[in-house]
């Protein structure tokens, strides 16, 4: 019994660190990133500190500049501009949502990651394409 | 006991096994056959199998719970395998979840894994079975191993509704559930079907797998009563010799 005593000590014991750790841990995973807006606000206080920031792309704003990509992301009515250093994943475009890991460099964002955060979106692709068909051939 | 064999395959189970094997088949052509979607493309056809999957893993955890507190207060050993046969399928099914998850997020998100709330609970619930199936493997006599285990059964399934809420609680790159109970309005109606025959799928899979692993339980925990009645039977016999 005292056995059984010692090893249900140590089950909680384990239990109290893995608990510990998980919210140690989600104080992280829990401001996983910061909108663009409280990016901006924050500018302060976050200093060169790296952050990950989210943000939907601005249409229009993308633009390749040798090895770096610069487009903006908003959110909330701010906008970040962002130069990012490498390739952007094969689903970056315009008016996605996106995640950045990087940190502030004076007036811009400097991101060295880009993730897609896409959502529980799934609409198929023009399925109205039928409908629209007619009109584009008739006009010469 | 007796020498007669526990549990042997029922037609039942054939059937079992043979649906899951033919739906599974189903889901996966049926799912590479399905429409690209605007955001991810072709890359959506994931909801197939990952969502199934790791729906597969919450319910093996939560047949081990009903089984740890099943065994509490019968007391039946066979509420123990049936406990230990299901965490141990579930934990397959976790890793697999990480490893779909995983290829699908490089695909999409563009990165294999991220800390967020989501993929770090899912590793942690991972984590936290294995080190279940370890606690069953620590000597101690059947009744202390089994109600130790049924406790701990019972203790770690709790993170599997945190694991489950995660994406709605906290802000992670991991996108909300498109199935709770009913689709939701953004999930195009191809995707419904598939998404439902993949769950039945997935489902019948499980239970197939849980049946053999209690099975073997079973024949073990039987060997085990024949090795050492065996080995009573042969003292006995020195016993006799012996003056």
């Amino acid at each position: 019994m005292t056995s059984t005593r010692r090893v249900g000590v140590a089950i909680v014991v384990i239990l109290a660190a893995l608990g510990f750790l998980v919210f140690k841990g989600l104080g992280n995973a829990t401001v996983f990133f910061r909108t663009a807006d409280e990016a901006v606000h924050q500018k302060a206080s976050l200093g060169t500190r790296r952050f990950r920031v989210e943000g939907v792309v601005v249409d229009g704003t993308v633009a390749q500049q040798g090895n770096a990509v610069r487009f903006d992301i908003a959110n909330n009515g701010s906008t970040v501009h962002v130069v990012h250093q490498g390739d952007p994943p094969e689903l970056f475009k315009p008016n996605i949502p996106v995640v950045l890991e990087g940190r502030w460099a004076g007036d811009h964002y400097a991101s060295d990651r880009i993730m897609v955060k896409h959502t529980e979106d799934y609409r198929v692709e023009n399925p109205d394409r039928v409908k629209d068909y007619p009109t584009s051939t008739t006009t010469p | 006991m007796s020498t007669t064999r526990a549990t042997p395959v029922t037609w039942p189970t054939r059937l079992l096994g043979g649906a899951a094997l033919i739906s599974l088949a189903t889901t996966v052509v049926l799912g590479l056959g399905l429409p690209p979607t605007t955001e991810q493309g072709v890359y959506a056809r994931f909801l197939a199998i990952h969502p199934q999957v790791a729906w597969c893993s919450y319910l093996a955890f939560g047949v081990t719970a009903l089984a740890s507190a099943a065994y509490l207060v019968r007391k039946d050993v066979r509420w123990d395998h049936l406990a230990g046969a299901s965490a141990e399928v579930g934990v397959v099914f976790t890793a697999l979840t990480l490893v779909t998850g995983s290829i699908w997020g490089r695909r999409t998100w563009g990165v294999w894994w991220a800390w967020d709330a989501r993929m770090t609970f899912t590793a942690l619930l991972l984590f936290l079975y294995l080190g279940y199936l370890a606690l069953r493997r620590v000597a101690a006599d059947p009744g202390t191993r089994a109600r130790r285990s049924a406790v701990a059964g019972l203790l770690a399934v709790l993170v599997v509704p945190v694991d489950h809420y995660a994406v709605e609680w906290w802000r992670t790159l991991h996108q909300k559930s498109s199935f709770n109970l009913t689709p939701k309005e953004q999930l195009d109606g191809s995707y419904i079907a598939v998404m439902l025959l993949g769950f039945g799928a997935m489902t019948m899979a499980f239970a197939w797998l849980v049946v053999q692993r209690y099975r073997l339980e079973r024949r073990r925990d039987e060997a085990g009563d024949a090795e050492l009645e065996a080995a009573i039977a042969e003292r006995r016999a020195e016993a006799v010799v012996a003056p």
